[in-house]
């Protein structure tokens, strides 16, 4: 068996083609429901909660916005990987901080890690759960002083205002429907 | 059976599916798809053999069989199963008794080992000899019964046999058609490999 044989490298050319393009209608409602899922949780976290210390917004819902107003067939899009996803990763990316912030990049290697094990495990596979895991080691002081609050809030709270409107929104068109399962 | 041999079988019941196909068959399914259509092939390949595992062992001896079988004693004169083989334009009739029991089976084969000083194993073999030597083989066996050149005993299969044992059946024992029994024996049915490739895909 050879690297450069007819394994290794040859996997790297890839076997199959992108598949299609979505149509016009779905691009509409996947935006109309980025911008309200988005809107709700900014609206709550600039205007409703402005000036007190509570904070709903997390950049990885900018992510998981794509998946479930954009992929909302995709397992990773479902419910169980919206909520799960994004708790889980946040608890394990807070107890990483605690335990190993005194190395950052260890600590934000394990979290990241640890947490997209932990959402295999518990089969919440949630891509933005990564980047929850991460804010809670890189996200300064603000996010540090949350603790264990994080994984609840914003992370879980937030997720569930966008499932909701996932759940109203996805259901509209007759094309679409939303979820594909809960549990 | 050898691996090469399992191999071949496999891909004989690959699905006729195309990368188009697959392509096309996303596009009319609104929505984003999480999956290239390459995955997509390949789940569909698996579950195409998961069918066919699936269908071969719900099918039964019972729903392919052929119902009406013709049947002659073990005292028939061959003469009469020739009659019998040719005016219903089947290769092969079992041989029962009065209580139904199959007692053997006579099928064009066993006309041809037996016709002529020598064993012929096809009916081409027989042509040929009959060509060469300008008479007929068949007066050797002129005067017979069914009981002298019936195969006996029978291989056959219970009316719960599955199409996959039935198959095996067939192929191991390199024969065409098989007597289909119920718990008591008797004779229910037949199932030739028409009938299987009847119901096939």
């Amino acid at each position: 068996m050879t690297i450069s044989g007819n394994g290794y490298l040859k996997k790297m050319r890839g076997v199959t083609s992108t598949p299609p393009r979505v149509s016009l209608s779905e691009i509409v409602w996947s935006w109309m429901g980025a911008f309200l899922g988005i809107s709700a949780v900014a609206y709550l976290n600039y205007v409703i909660l402005d000036g007190s210390d509570m904070n709903l917004m997390l950049g990885s819902f900018g992510a998981s916005a794509v998946l479930v107003y954009g992929a909302i067939k995709s397992p990773l899009a479902q419910p169980r990987n919206l909520i799960g996803g994004h708790v889980f990763s946040g608890f394990i990316g807070v107890a990483s901080y605690k335990l190993f912030h005194p190395c950052m990049w260890m600590a934000a290697a394990i979290a990241v890690a640890t947490a997209l094990a932990l959402m295999h495990i518990t089969k919440t596979l949630h891509p933005p759960g990564g980047a929850t895991a991460l804010i809670a080691v890189i996200g300064g002081e603000k996010v540090h002083n949350l603790g264990f609050l994080y994984p609840i809030m914003p992370a879980g709270l937030g997720a569930i205002i966008m499932l909701v409107v996932a759940l109203l929104v996805n259901n509209i068109p007759k094309t679409r429907k939303y979820p594909e399962f809960w549990i | 059976m050898s691996q090469g041999e399992e191999k071949d079988k496999r891909s004989l019941f690959r699905p006729e599916i195309s990368d188009s196909d697959i392509y096309e068959a996303m596009k009319e399914i609104p929505g984003y798809l999480d999956i290239t259509p390459g995955d997509l092939k390949e789940v569909y390949s698996h579950a195409y053999r998961h069918a066919l595992d699936r269908i071969a062992g719900s099918l039964r001896a019972r729903d392919l069989m052929t119902r009406t079988v013709y049947t002659i004693r073990r005292d028939t004169p061959l003469r009469d199963v020739a009659g019998i083989l040719a005016s219903n334009e089947i290769s092969g009739v079992p041989v029962i008794d009065a209580d139904m029991r199959v007692l053997g089976i006579i099928s064009e084969k066993d006309f041809c080992s037996h016709m002529g000083d020598r064993t012929a194993k096809s009916l081409m073999e027989v042509i040929a000899d009959c060509i060469n030597n300008q008479c007929c083989f068949a007066m050797t066996i002129r005067e017979k019964n069914a009981e002298d050149i019936m195969t006996t005993p029978v291989i056959t299969v219970h009316e719960d046999a599955t199409l996959r044992q039935i198959t095996t059946v067939l192929a191991k024992n390199n024969i065409n058609r098989v007597p289909v029994v119920d718990s008591q024996g008797c004779l229910v049915g037949i199932v030739s490999r028409a009938d299987i490739v009847r119901v096939s895909f």
